[in-house]
């Protein structure tokens, strides 16, 4: 499928997870460790409610969509509500602990089968060389381009983008200024789960799910982090630079080695500029 | 109440917890044959062991409702390794030293088998595996390892040789993950295909990959006329709608390690075409309506219940229930482990249409010889149909040891 | 009684104590009596279960000196364990006896330890911890390459013959118990020592500020590299005795879920405290084990499907998240809570000679 096709189909998928993790991180601060796996049930979750009611496409994405609502405000209320002021690595290894009991939920409730998403399988070109380009593929480059657009025209034009720019500056000031600290963050997590959910289920589409797919949040993760915690811009190209250096590595290098490109990606940019392409250099020094 | 009170109350609570904590063992009904079944029902491979272990079942649920073997009942200790090999051991230990089994069956293709045969060796206890990675049931055998299943390097030489009914010449490329066994097999495969004049080629992917598809494109770059899969279901699954979504459309073998036929049909109605698929296997297909055998399989599947659909698998334990049966039929009552061991040392049981021939052990050999089948994936019926006969397998041609 | 109370120091001897209450001493002479029981009176799988405990107490003490003490979190404890078992495998295919091994793997740890550690000069807090996590996998790379390089029996891993102590064979379970339980009394006591040291001190002033804690004259760099050294010295070894212990080594078993899992044993246990790391590594332990035994209650159908499973790995989860919302300082907060309950008992004190009237 030529290769940049699949690069950007690839990349396509990473920078959906990067801009959750980065939502999350510009809101409170926290890396959420548990965004492989909310992708993942997300899929599931999709792939069930088609199971329950087929052919209806519509019914599984407004199921799937209501759940990332649900869940995202959820984990805000409930958990990391409660963690504020706590020291950082409290709100870390809570998301850890989410990022388990989710993975547990995969096995316990789809008894960790594997499952494909039989949807919007049709051909959209065939591409040179005999490769089928479906609209899965469309689907999922077209949702990272749109999610990244909206996310932009959110935050650049709208009153709520701005309230969020303010609080993640400074979010006592914020909150002096009727900003609803909650609110936001409520929105930031629901916002994270919603896009997580997205790329869990173009994933499925074009993938296989399984308990082990979860290893794509680790890929986000490091999307994220060569980009920049802190910037959306960031986390679309550390997307795109992850997803070339995995295709890159299984074609030209080893097969084998793709499993450890992200993370030798991160080393290096980790000694090299550890606050990402993008990132605000204070983030260094204020952890 | 206070906050301190609750914190107060949950302490005292998980104090008294912790106090009566004291193991209280289900009792043991001390009238019936004690059978222990480990293996990964909730891992990477449950997918394939699941249903091994439910045919197993199956077959011991039927037993049991005949009255047992001997007059006596068989109580099947289950227990779940999660593929996991300190958690696989120690389950192992517990079903020996607490539950007081007199033999251990299942296990699963992967690094559980060595540590958990190793320490059933030292204990005595005999272990027949339904699928095993590793030659120790292979001449010359080690004392209480036994197994009626696959051996990755036998099923990687089996394949070798039933490749010229799919094509006569031209080049193999062999693909698993990156495991010791998946390279094993490879190994194996290309030790036989390589004199019979095929060229080769080889792509090894992680274990935890889940998007295929520049692997399958560098599948493509080497031009193969046949390719061959030594993996389990789910890498099948994502190779093969890979494979035919990048412009393969050649033949796929997938060969033996655990794939039922559901997968087989996802993977077929994923990729647009269920052409040119082929499977090899040691134990008929469950889709086999004409063979009396699976046949009594399927009749007992529907009459117990089975949570996976009925496939191979089914098949293979219930042949593990059918060679256990005898084992402890002629070892009578009581039985020990010794005695067991004995017993399936030189135990023949004939499985009927199952497979191509009985299944026999011997003292230097617990593998005995097998037998296995080349099928073809017909998409429209939803069923696997034999090509050939039954390629008997006496012994490993090569030895990488 | 006649303690005045439980606060009263009157010399820096006392106030030193490690078993300041006089029933601390009797309380840990029948813990030791106890301790060497099981062997006699438990069957062989107990007996197994307590040695992996043992070994996840050597394991986890290290973490809580590098993560407790310290401050700095590491995501890399299960690569530590990895290169000490994998030190093993190299060394005793080269013959080399099982009482050199062992400190060759703690000083292959150490160098990786003080690798691992050089980053934390540059970062801090989160990076670092994703620094940790790069580093695992690339440990988690190199074994498992090198596992396949030796060729080792398909798909099973490396397997290694018992050891022999001075000439004694260490291949029943209960004579490891009896191995283990002084190994990890004396790490134990180590821990414990330098925690009470200047080193300890160091430590726990680097965690609470680290700039406060240069400003005060200590060397940042020195003591943090040192904390990551130890304690992986001691997880490698630790990783090196599990390897004789199970005879076998994979590198599949060195898993991000089991620097977790250890993470989760300080954190169950108790931050910064040596007796929680023993909760937390007991505690985590034994849960799968636990939740199998609830299991076995249930009908055989319940269990698959990987309920069981399932269930074992949600548990951690829903307990690293029930702890650090509810009960931060772990386990141990739980045993000091009773402590101090006995301890307040109205009237347990008589007053100072002095200040009687």
């Amino acid at each position: 499928m030529g290769p940049i096709v699949t690069v950007m189909i690839l990349a396509s998928t990473y920078a959906l997870l990067a801009a959750g993790i980065v939502i999350v991180y510009k809101a409170s601060r926290v890396i959420n460790f548990a965004h492989g796996e909310i992708a993942v049930v997300g899929g599931y979750l999709f792939y069930s409610i088609g199971m329950f009611a087929p052919g209806s496409l519509w019914l599984a994405i407004g199921g799937t969509m209501v759940f990332a609502i649900v869940t995202g405000v959820a984990i805000y209320l409930v958990l990391m509500r409660r963690l504020i002021g706590e020291p950082f690595y409290v709100a870390i290894l809570v998301t850890v602990g989410i990022a388990i009991l989710f993975k547990a939920a995969i096995i316990i409730v789809w008894r960790a089968e594997r499952v494909t998403i039989n949807v919007a399988d049709q051909i959209v070109a065939i591409l040179p060389g005999g490769a089928k380009f479906s609209t899965v593929d469309l689907a999922t480059i077209m949702a990272a381009v749109l999610f990244y657009i909206g996310l932009f025209a959110f935050f650049r034009f709208t009153q709520l983008g701005l309230q969020f720019r303010g609080m993640a500056e400074n979010p006592l000031l914020a909150s002096q200024r009727r900003v609803s600290v909650n609110a936001i963050m409520a929105l930031a997590w629901s916002i994270a789960v919603f896009a997580a959910c997205l790329s869990g289920v173009l994933y499925g589409g074009r993938a296989l799910l399984s308990p082990g797919s979860v290893a794509i949040g680790l890929s986000g993760l490091t999307a994220a982090l060569v980009g920049g915690l802190d910037s959306l811009r960031g986390a679309a190209l550390g997307a795109i630079v992850v997803a070339l250096a995995e295709y890159s590595t299984i074609r030209l290098i080893d097969p084998v080695l793709s499993e450890a490109v992200p993370f030798i990606l991160l080393l290096t940019v980790m000694n090299v500029r550890p606050w990402g392409l993008f990132g605000t250099r204070e983030e260094l020094d204020r952890v | 109440m206070s906050i301190m009170y609750f914190k107060r109350m949950t302490t005292a609570l998980a104090v008294t917890a912790v106090v009566l904590g004291a193991a209280v063992t289900p009792a043991n009904a001390a009238e019936d044959y004690t059978i222990g079944y480990i293996t990964d029902l909730s891992g990477p491979l449950a997918g394939s062991y699941t249903p091994t272990w439910e045919g197993f079942e199956l077959y011991m649920k039927m037993v049991n409702d005949r009255g047992g073997i001997n007059g006596h009942k068989v109580d099947l200790k289950l227990d779940d390794d999660g593929l996991k090999v300190d958690r696989a051991v120690t389950l192992a230990k517990k079903q020996a030293s607490r539950d007081n089994v007199i033999g251990i069956f299942g296990l699963s293709l992967s690094s559980t088998q060595g540590p958990v045969l190793a320490e059933m060796r030292n204990i005595g206890v005999p272990v027949v595996t339904t699928f095993s990675g590793i030659l120790d049931s292979l001449p010359p055998a080690k004392p209480y390892s036994y197994s009626t299943g696959v051996v990755f390097e036998v099923a990687g030489e089996v394949i070798g040789e039933l490749i010229p009914e799919i094509v006569k010449s031209g080049k193999v490329v062999a693909v698993t993950i990156d495991t010791v066994g998946g390279r094993a097999a490879i190994a194996h495969n290309k030790l036989v295909v390589e004199p019979k004049g095929y060229s080769w080629g080889e792509v090894i992917f992680p274990v935890r990959t889940a998007d295929f598809v520049p692997h399958a494109q560098a599948i493509i770059a080497q031009n193969p006329d046949v390719v061959v899969g030594h993996y389990g279901s789910s890498q099948n699954l994502g190779v093969i709608s890979a494979l035919r979504k990048e412009g393969y459309t050649g033949p796929y073998v997938i060969a033996v390690y655990g794939v039922t036929e559901d997968t087989v049909k996802l993977a077929a109605d994923k990729s647009g075409s269920g052409e040119n698929l082929y499977t090899v296997n040691r134990y008929v297909s469950a889709t086999a309506a004409d063979n009396a055998a699976v046949q009594e399989v399927a009749a007992a599947a529907k009459k117990y219940g089975t949570s996976k659909e009925f496939s191979t698998m089914h098949v293979t334990g219930w042949v593990l229930g059918k060679f256990a049966e005898e084992a402890l039929k002629i070892c009578g009552w009581p039985c020990d482990r010794e005695k067991l061991n004995s017993v399936i040392e030189t135990l023949k049981v004939d499985v009927g249409e199952l497979t191509g021939g009985p299944i026999e052990m011997s003292k230097d050999d617990h593998y005995g010889p097998s037998y296995w089948q080349l099928s073809k994936w017909d998409h429209a019926n939803s069923n696997l149909v034999p090509i050939g006969g039954w390629l008997r397998k006496d012994k490993l041609e090569y030895s990488m040891q | 009684m006649t303690r005045p109370g439980p606060f009263l120091r009157t010399s820096y001897l006392e106030s030193n104590e490690v078993l300041p209450r006089p029933y601390h001493k009797v309380l840990v002479i029948i813990i030791v009596l106890m301790l060497l029981l099981p062997p006699m009176l438990m069957s062989n799988f107990y007996v197994h279960l307590l040695n992996t405990v043992l070994l996840a107490v050597i394991a986890v003490v290290g973490l809580n000196l590098l993560t407790g003490y310290c401050g700095q979190i590491s995501l890399g404890h299960a690569a530590f364990l990895a290169i000490g078992a994998f030190t093993t495998v190299i060394l005793t295919r080269m013959e080399v006896p099982f009482v050199v091994v062992i400190p060759a793997a703690g000083m292959v740890g150490a160098a990786l330890g003080l690798a691992v550690g050089l980053p934390s000069l540059r970062f801090r807090g989160i990076y670092l911890a994703i620094s940790t996590l790069a580093m695992h996998y690339a440990v988690v790379y190199v074994v498992t390459t090198y596992q396949s390089s030796i060729g080792s029996s398909a798909s099973g891993g490396v397997y290694l013959t018992d050891p022999s102590f001075f000439g004694y064979e260490l291949s029943d379970d209960r004579a490891w118990y009896y191995f283990l339980l002084v190994a990890a009394a004396l790490t134990v006591i180590f821990v414990i020592n330098l925690s009470r040291s200047r080193v300890g001190r160091a430590w726990m002033a680097i965690r609470d500020r680290d700039i406060a804690a240069a400003a005060l004259g200590i060397n940042v760099l020195h003591f943090k590299l040192l904390a990551f050294v130890t304690s992986s010295t001691l997880a490698s070894i630790a990783g090196s005795l599990a390897a004789y212990y199970q005879n076998v080594v994979t590198s599949e078993a060195y898993t991000l879920e089991l620097a977790v899992a250890y993470l989760a044993m300080i954190i169950v246990g108790g931050i910064g405290s040596v007796l929680g790391a023993i909760f937390g590594a007991i505690f985590i332990t034994l849960l799968p084990y636990g939740v199998d035994f609830l299991f076995e209650f249930a009908p055989n159908s319940w269990r698959f499907g990987g309920r069981t499973f399932g269930v074992q790995q949600g548990m951690i989860g829903v307990f690293i998240i029930l702890f650090l919302l509810f009960e931060p300082k772990g386990l141990v907060e739980m045993w000091r809570r009773i402590e101090t309950y006995f301890e307040r008992w109205p009237f347990r004190y008589r007053p100072l000679e002095q200040t009687r009237r």
